[in-house]
């Protein structure tokens, strides 16, 4: 992977891209909105990967930029009227400014003094929406993706439409995300995450870099956002501190520094939770206990995976690949 | 996942465990989705854990209770009543998550009884109930919103909206108590919002207006909104809150010797959660009464203590055989009395029901449904809003709220409080013979 | 000016509320370099414990006690059985970040749903052991009870019975010291795992304080501490993170603020709030309040 040439990357894109549009043909509806929901879920776990991965930079409340992003778009479609392409243009405008100027406060903390803040700022936005009566209270904006095309015929499902265009524009985003990491960027981010003082002393600016991968990652989270906004709503309660939680949950478990690992990541999100349903419904017996038992699964085997692979699985299985590949050579 | 383990790239990895992941058969579409021969599948998505939980979590069970007994009665024509309960945390994409596995997975007939504003909201406009043409029953929100057919054609409201609420309340200030300092603390969502519509339509002034955001209520901030009601001299304050931010205000109040003429409104003043919360052990019962003794209330149902009421009987009695060891309250009621109206919507329905037969039986028949709402509901082919009358009440040291006059006079306007507050003798259907609906 | 002080006095009764989270927050950082989201959990099971005990006893100070028993126990075996595992596994790169964070978060989503499971998802409380009548001073109401003074005198006692263990004895030099440099107390023959786990003991008692002081006249739930949680842990931030007096300076500052901005501004804005007040101190104190710059990059 690491060693392809763009083209070659561009090409398995585009094949990974051609077999997601035959899949979601196959599939029933559920899945193809849970495949929205995963494709969606990737791009916000590789705005974390970026941020914590490459440039070591700890966000508790990415849901805050998934949040800026949604309202971006929404508000350009509402006030606006704008194409759907422009108002996803604009959640990564809006995000990528918010993310640099944030970026600069960011850079002068470290550690618990930048997650408490990102903490406080998922905490404290979503609440604004209440504040102000253009970004429409609790009940939020209607923010929509439009019907699909009627060219598709009439078998063609919102859910699939909904599919279709996170799935596209995922595939981008993470094409562009992938040849950044790949760039001088990217390893100006990876020397500084291994030795900030040796970085500086071969001349990298570690100010200026930290910025950029706040403001990068950001402007990934709003484009996620904006994408969760078409799927779901766009209101203070769709952004609570659990999905920045969530997010997180899903860069560890896609390994933090392994992009590719993200969909993985995304994939495990979505898994659990109905795994921890088909268990809990043959064990329970009381009310109280079936209520709180997928709950329980679901942070045990999120427990279990951060004790045993604290790396992602994904790392794992790459790890001993390379470990069984050193051995046959 | 040891198969996965022999591809050689990562995104070759990543792409067969997302194809396995979306890799399931599709099930042919059935005319009648959700209804066999021997069983009716409905579902629902309520909090069942996290912040919202206490008390809200009582309302599926309550209902899943009365079907049981429902179907140890004969069912609807034969065939059981199943619900399917699923816990949405009370968020948003979980709520549309959730629904979403009803439809496409457990294949429901029907969404009933959905509870909250923005949940609601979320699964009306991105699992677009409307065109696909889901009837959700008796969503359990007083969002005056709902009400709106020709945006969600599928949607019927249970309770009174909080406009209309609102209007009501304000309307009793005005003829009651006009020459009073009068204050509101409202909490600051669409709850409050259209609440205050129906407060600006009776024409009420508030001297104070205390709004809080949900789940900062505690007795340290209600400190802080008992300073504001205090300094503004409030002789009246009205409470559009929720059980948990009732309980700390009036129990704060008290300690601070401030005694105005509370109103509570309906939604945060089911007693039996307030008694909960203000009788902690070792403390008893009476003294937390104490703290509402005296206080206007309003419902549009009776007091879950008024065991006269023969709704009130009978589910108190299904509690008792069909829902053990749960104590009897509003979300008790209200959750069996929604499953009753459900039963009397899937008979009328007809005996080989379809969606469409089912939201006609809803909008042509719907307002001569028993159900517990003193007033009948307002489900009609142009409007889905749920009961419209409100009577007043005092609440007693027992925390039973006692009709302020023995007629119970009955207070309406309408869904969107547009009308003028209006006396009404409109009288509810009586309860089918020990509650299992013959109708047609 | 009687708003003013009013106003004080709400910010003194939610800062000493805020500081109890942070002191058992602090004494998990300064111990093992974890932010411990499970201390919410950990404090909701001893709150409800102390719960049960009241019920069966109605001794307020006895229950207080078996709570702080329990959670102090709680504390040791969440560190021994679970954060050691945790820390073999994952200890450096970016993920040693991240790890803990999830551990813990979901050990606090294993936590509640045991609560959960046993109590039940609805409200409970119980009885406050003085009285919650609010104070008359010159024949004016304020908004201060003996309630209000007990939770005060917790957080000091907290602090003082922490930061005497800490300064004076032997304990706390090794404890210091395998925090800040843990090889070095290995050296100097410091068992620092052992001394690792007392740090977890103490910040479990301190959570379980922090919990049943705040529950009277309040209502307990399995999610009844998430909103303290977050306040707290922005009060240890504001105060350093490293120091116990800090967390009761952060905690003060905290609630005065957020008291100010509810009544001056608006009462809608207590989130927004918590990013501001934050904000403003660490334009202030990059390092917080009684951080040090050292430690801050450590």
């Amino acid at each position: 992977m690491h060693n392809l040439s763009t083209k070659k990357v561009f090409a398995l894109f585009v094949i990974f891209g051609w077999i997601l549009l035959i899949v979601a043909d196959r599939v029933d509806e559920l899945r193809v909105y849970q495949g929205a929901t995963i494709a969606i879920t990737t791009l916000a776990i590789a705005s974390i990967i970026i941020l914590t991965g490459y440039s070591g930079q700890v966000s508790l409340g990415h849901g805050a930029f998934l949040a800026i992003g949604a309202y971006a778009a929404a508000l350009s479609q509402t006030y606006w009227q704008s194409p759907f392409w422009f108002t996803l243009l604009m959640s990564v405008i809006v995000t990528s400014l918010i993310g640099f100027i944030l970026g600069f406060a960011a850079g002068r903390l470290s550690g618990p003094y930048l997650a408490g803040t990102t903490l406080a700022l998922a905490v404290g936005l979503p609440t604004l929406a209440n504040q102000f009566t253009f970004l429409g209270g609790e009940t939020g904006l209607v923010y929509d993706a439009g019907n699909p095309p009627a060219r598709f015929g009439e078998d063609f499902t919102l859910y699939k439409w909904f599919f279709w265009i996170s799935a596209f524009v995922v595939l981008i985003a993470m094409f562009l995300i992938r040849n950044l990491l790949h760039s001088r960027y990217g390893r100006t981010w990876k020397a500084l995450r291994a030795n900030p003082t040796a970085a500086q002393l071969c001349g990298i600016n570690v100010a200026q870099s930290k910025i950029l991968a706040f403001t990068i990652s950001a402007g990934a989270a709003g484009l996620s956002g904006a994408l969760l906004g078409m799927i779901s709503i766009v209101a203070p309660s769709a952004f609570p501190l659990s999905l920045s939680f969530t997010l997180i949950t899903g860069a560890v478990l896609a390994g933090v520094t392994s992009l590719a690992g993200s969909m993985l990541g995304a994939v495990i999100l979505v898994v659990i939770p109905e795994i921890a349903e088909v268990i809990s419904t043959s064990l329970g017996e009381s009310e109280k206990v079936i209520s709180n038992l997928p709950g329980f699964i679901v942070s045990v085997l999120l427990i279990l995976t951060v004790l045993f692979s604290p790396n992602g699985p994904a790392e794992s299985i790459r790890k001993r690949r390379e470990h069984h590949q050193k051995a046959k050579h | 996942m040891i198969s996965l383990r022999r591809n050689k790239k990562s995104v070759l990895f990543a792409s067969v465990v997302t194809s396995v992941a979306l890799a399931a058969s599709v099930v042919p579409a059935n005319a009648e989705t959700g209804v066999s021969s021997s069983e009716i599948k409905l579902g629902i998505t309520v909090p069942m854990t996290g912040i919202a939980a206490p008390g809200y979590n009582k309302v599926a069970p309550a209902m899943k209770a009365y079907f049981d007994y429902l179907n140890a009665n004969g069912g609807i024509y034969g065939r059981k009543v199943n619900l399917i309960i699923k816990d949405d945390r009370y968020i948003p994409q979980e709520a549309i998550n959730k629904t979403n596995e009803l439809i496409l997975k457990d294949r429901v007939f029907a969404l009933v009884g959905q509870l909250g504003t923005a949940n609601n909201l979320a699964i009306a406009s991105k699992v677009r109930l409307g065109s696909r043409k889901i009837p959700s029953i008796g969503v359990l929100t007083g969002f005056s919103g709902f009400a709106d057919k020709k945006k969600y054609p599928t949607t019927f409201m249970s309770f009174p909206s909080y406009a209309a609420e609102g209007r009501i309340i304000g309307t009793y200030i005005n003829e009651n108590l006009a020459s009073k300092t009068v204050c509101l603390v409202s909490q600051n969502d669409d709850f409050g919002t259209d609440a205050a519509k129906g407060f600006t339509a009776a024409g009420v002034k508030f001297a104070e207006h205390v709004k809080y955001v949900s789940g900062t209520q505690s007795s340290a901030t209600a400190q802080v909104w008992i300073g504001k009601l205090v300094a503004a001299k409030c002789e009246v304050v009205v409470l559009m809150t929720v059980s948990s931010a009732t309980a700390p205000v009036l129990a704060v109040a008290n300690a601070a010797g401030y005694k105005p003429q509370w109103i509570l409104g309906s939604v945060g003043s089911d007693t039996t959660t307030l008694k909960l919360s203000l009788a902690p052990a070792g403390i008893p019962a009476a003294q937390a009464a104490a703290l509402f003794n005296g206080a206007i209330g309003l419902s549009f149902a009776p007091d879950p203590s008024d065991t006269a009421d023969e709704y009130v009987k009978l589910f108190r009695e299904v509690n008792a055989n069909y829902n053990k060891g749960v104590e009897f309250d509003n979300n008790v009621a209200i959750g069996m009395n929604y499953a009753l109206v459900v039963a009397q919507a899937l008979r009328a329905a007809g005996t080989s029901p379809t969606r469409a037969k089912l939201i006609k039986a809803m909008e042509t028949k719907g307002s001569t449904f028993a159900s517990i709402g003193y007033s009948p509901m307002g489900w009609t082919a142009t409007s889905h809003a749920g009961h419209s009358a409100f009577w007043f009440g005092k609440f007693n040291l027992a925390g039973e709220l006692k009709p302020l006059d023995a007629a119970r006079t009955l207070y309406t306007t309408d869904n969107n409080a547009t009308q003028p507050v209006t006396k009404t003798t409109a009288k509810r259907a009586a309860l089918p013979a020990k509650g299992i609906p013959t109708n047609s | 000016m009687r708003q003013f002080f009013s106003t004080i006095l709400i910010g003194i009764t939610l800062g000493s509320i805020y500081s109890l989270m942070a002191l058992a927050l602090v004494l998990v950082w300064r111990s093992t370099r974890v932010v411990n989201f499970a201390q919410a959990g950990q404090a909701i099971f001893s709150t409800y414990i102390g719960y049960e005990m009241m019920v069966r006893t109605g001794n307020f100070w006895f229950s207080l006690l078996i709570a702080i028993i329990i959670g102090s126990l709680l504390g040791a075996g969440v560190e021994y059985f679970f954060m050691r595992t945790l820390f073999k596994h994952a200890d450096d790169g970016p993920v040693a970040a991240l790890a803990p964070v999830i551990a813990t978060l979901g050990l606090l989503g294993v936590i509640r749903s045991v609560v959960g499971m046993i109590w039940g998802n609805e409200y409970r409380s119980f009885a406050s052991p003085v009285s919650t009548d609010n104070f008359v001073v010159a024949g004016a109401t304020i908004p201060f009870s003996r309630l209000n003074v007990l939770v005060i005198v917790g957080a000091a006692l907290v602090m003082i019975a922490f930061s005497i263990i800490f300064q004076r004895t032997n304990l706390g030099l090794a404890l210091r010291a395998s925090a800040f440099q843990p090889e070095i107390a290995r050296l100097a023959g410091i068992r620092v795992g052992p001394i690792r786990t007392i740090g977890w003991t103490f910040a479990g008692g301190a959570g379980a304080v922090a919990g049943v002081l705040v529950t009277p006249n309040d209502i307990l739930s399995p999610n009844s501490l998430d909103t303290l949680l977050v306040f707290g842990f922005v009060a240890a931030v504001i105060g350093g993170l490293e120091s116990l007096p800090g967390a009761v300076v952060g905690g003060m500052v905290l609630g005065i603020g957020i008291a100010f901005i509810l009544n001056y501004v608006s009462t809608t804005l207590i989130f927004p709030a918590v990013f501001v007040v934050l904000l403003l101190s660490l334009v202030i104190k990059p390092n917080g309040i009684f951080g040090s710059k050292k430690v801050r990059n450590a």
